[in-house]
C-alpha cells in the first residue's frame, strides 16, 4: 500500500561531479535507468534517466572518427550539467495508488523518495509500481476472473462478497467498470479458485447477469 | 470395430470432497451407470486398476510433495494446500489408484491386449505441478503415463492432447524443456480462466521450444474457433513430430452446459475434437491412445461426451 513498502532501498547514486561518461557506466552496467544524484551527505540534488545521457551523446550517424572525436569532447564534462535538478520527489508515507497517479500526470518513469530533510531514502520506478500491482491484485496466482453486470445501486458490491464469502473463496481483487451503460455497472471479481460452479450458480439465483467478457469488450470497441 | 480398454474402479469413489465440491464421486458414478445402461460398457474390455508403484510416481514428483500428501491425508484434512485441493483420508491412496488405473491401460495397449483405452479415473491431474496440488489434482496422472511410456515401455516421442477447458498447467511445466513429448493443449483463455497460464506465446522452454502449444480460446467462442485453432495449431505440429504414442487429458467441462467455463463447445464440437485425435493417432501412433478423465462438471452432460467419445475411440460411431 505504501510507497515505502514498493520502493527500491537498495539504491545506487552519484555524486554530481562525476563525468558523464562515468554515469553511462554505472547505469549500463548495473541495468537502471534513473541514477539519483546525491550531494556529499546524501541529499538529493538531481536525476540523471538515460535519456539524459543518450541526449548527450554524439549523433551515431557521424563518422566512425567524429563520434569519437565528438565523444571525446563530451564525456568528461561532469554529470550535474545534464541532470534534472529539484527533480519531482516523493515520500516513503505516499500510497503506491496516489505514486501511480503522480507518475500518470507528470509523466515521469522513476520518483525518488526522501525524507523531511531531504536526504534520499528509496526511489520508486513503473518496474517497482507493476510489481506491486500484480501483487496487489493477485493476478500471479491461479484464479478465475467472473464479469457480473449489476444496476448502478447501492449495496451490490455487498451482495457479490458475501456469496463470495460463503462459498469460503478468497478475492484476490475485483475490478469495476464505471461506464458499461448508463445504468449498469460491470464488476470484475478475480477469485483464486478453480471452483466457480457453485458461485455463478447463487449469482444467478440472485438476479445477477453474468456475461461474457468478451461482450464487454466488443462494446468497447469504436464503432466505425 | 476397435477393441477399446476401460478403466473404472469403485475405489475412485473413495475420494470424498465433501458433498459440495463439483469434482464429485458422482460425475463417476453417472459416467457409469450411462456406458451400463446404454450397452457400451459390454462392448469394452474392462482393465482392473493397481495401486501405482511410487517409483513411477516419483518420476515426476517430488518425494517430498508425495510425502506432505500422505500426511494431510493422515492427518485427516479436508484440503490440501488450498481450498480447492479438497481431500479425505483415502485421497492419498486413490491418487495411487488413479495413477495405477492409466498405467495398466498403457501396459494393455503396449501389449496389445486393447487398440486403445479410456480411464475414467479421479482425481484428475493436468494441474498437479512436480511439487504443488493445484485445481482439485493431486498426481499429473498424464505426466506419469508419459514417462512411463518413455521408461517402461521404450517410446520416444510421446504427444499430449489436452482439451480440458482449463489449461494444463501441470504437465506443461513438467516438460516445457523436454523435446521428447509435446504438449499441445486447447482451453479457455488465461486472462478469463484458471490457472491463468496457457498463452500462445508459451511454447517451451530451450531444448523444449516448439516442443508446447497452446491454444486458447476466448470466452463466448465454440465449435468454429476449436475448429480452426485444432487444423491450425495442432494437425501440422503433430504431423511434424510424428509421435509413436498419444495420451488425452480429456476434460469435458468446455461444453457450453457446464458452468465452470465459459466457452461454448457443443456435443458435436466434442465429437469433432475426438475424431480429429483418432486421425491423429491412427496415422501416427499406431492407433496407440490412452485417453484419461479430466474435468466435466454438468452431471447430465458429461456422460453423453464420455460415451460419445469412447464411441469414437472404439469406432462404434
Amino acid at each position: 500500500m505504501f510507497v515505502s513498502g514498493r520502493m527500491s532501498k537498495d539504491l545506487i547514486t552519484a555524486g554530481p561531479d562525476i563525468t558523464i561518461f562515468e554515469a553511462k557506466k554505472i547505469m549500463t552496467e548495473k541495468n537502471i535507468r534513473h541514477l539519483p544524484i546525491i550531494d556529499a551527505a546524501g541529499k538529493l540534488i538531481g536525476i540523471v534517466t538515460d535519456r539524459d545521457v543518450r541526449d548527450a551523446m554524439p549523433s551515431t550517424l557521424l563518422k566512425k572518427a567524429d563520434y569519437e572525436l565528438t565523444l571525446a569532447k563530451i564525456m568528461n564534462f561532469p554529470v550535474s550539467d545534464i541532470m534534472t535538478r529539484n527533480p519531482l520527489t516523493i515520500y516513503a508515507y505516499y500510497t503506491i495508488q496516489d505514486s501511480l497517479l503522480v507518475m500518470q500526470q507528470k509523466k515521469v518513469g522513476a520518483l525518488p523518495v526522501i525524507d523531511e530533510e531531504g536526504y534520499l531514502k528509496g526511489i520508486l520506478s513503473t518496474r517497482d509500481l507493476i510489481n506491486a500491482f500484480v501483487n496487489i491484485m493477485n493476478i500471479d496466482e491461479p484464479g478465475t476472473l467472473l464479469c457480473i453486470v449489476v444496476k448502478e445501486q447501492q449495496g451490490q458490491m455487498k451482495k457479490i462478497v458475501d456469496i463470495v464469502t460463503e462459498e469460503k473463496i478468497s478475492l484476490g481483487s475485483v475490478l469495476v467498470a464505471r461506464f458499461w451503460d448508463e445504468e449498469k455497472r460491470a464488476i470484475f471479481p478475480y477469485l483464486l479458485t478453480n471452483n466457480v460452479i457453485n458461485v455463478k450458480k447463487k449469482l444467478l439465483d440472485m438476479g445477477f447477469e453474468i456475461i461474457d467478457p468478451m461482450k464487454w469488450y466488443l462494446d468497447q470497441l469504436p464503432k466505425k | 470395430m476397435k477393441r477399446t480398454g476401460f478403466v473404472y474402479d469403485e475405489k475412485y469413489l473413495l475420494h470424498d470432497t465433501g458433498g459440495y465440491h463439483p469434482e464429485s464421486p458422482e460425475r463417476l458414478a453417472v459416467i457409469h451407470t450411462r456406458l451400463a445402461e446404454s450397452g457400451v460398457l459390454d462392448k469394452l474390455t474392462r482393465i482392473v486398476a493397481e495401486r501405482a508403484n511410487q517409483r513411477w510416481i516419483e518420476a515426476v514428483h517430488s518425494i517430498r510433495y508425495i510425502t506432505r500428501f500422505d500426511e494431510a491425508c493422515l492427518y485427516g484434512l479436508n484440503e490440501f494446500e488450498h481450498a480447492d485441493n479438497a481431500i479425505c483420508r483415502e485421497t492419498f491412496d486413490v491418487a495411487f489408484y488413479a495413477v495405477g488405473g492409466v498405467l495398466k491401460a498403457i501396459d494393455a495397449v503396449m501389449k496389445g491386449e486393447v487398440d486403445n483405452a479410456f480411464c475414467a479415473v479421479r482425481p484428475p491431474g493436468h494441474h498437479a505441478e512436480m511439487d504443488k496440488p493445484m485445481g482439485f489434482c493431486y498426481f499429473n496422472n498424464v505426466a506419469i503415463g508419459a514417462r512411463y511410456l518413455q521408461k517402461e515401455h521404450g517410446i520416444e516421442r510421446v504427444g499430449i492432447i489436452d482439451f480440458d477447458v482449463h489449461h494444463g498447467n501441470g504437465t506443461q511445466h513438467i516438460f516445457d524443456r523436454d523435446p521428447t513429448v509435446m504438449y499441445y493443449s486447447i482451453h479457455e483463455h488465461p486472462s478469463f480462466a484458471y490457472p491463468g497460464t496457457g498463452r500462445d506465446f508459451e511454447s517451451g522452454i530451450g531444448e523444449g521450444e516448439g516442443y508446447t502449444i497452446n491454444s486458447p480460446v476466448l470466452p463466448g467462442r465454440g465449435d468454429e474457433e476449436y475448429r480452426r485453432l485444432i487444423m491450425q495449431d495442432m494437425v501440422p505440429a503433430f504431423k511434424k513430430f510424428q509421435p509413436e504414442f498419444i495420451l488425452l487429458s480429456a476434460g469435458f467441462d468446455a461444453h457450453v452446459s457446464d458452468l465452470m467455463s465459459g466457452t461454448n463447445l457443443t456435443t458435436d464440437g466434442y465429437d469433432f475434437i475426438s475424431e480429429v485425435v483418432m486421425n491423429l493417432v491412427n496415422r501416427f501412433a499406431g492407433g496407440r491412445v490412452v485417453s484419461v478423465l479430466e474435468g466435466g462438471y454438468n452431471l447430465e452432460v458429461l456422460p453423453l461426451l464420455v460415451e460419445n467419445h469412447i464411441k469414437i475411440l472404439a469406432d462404434m460411431k
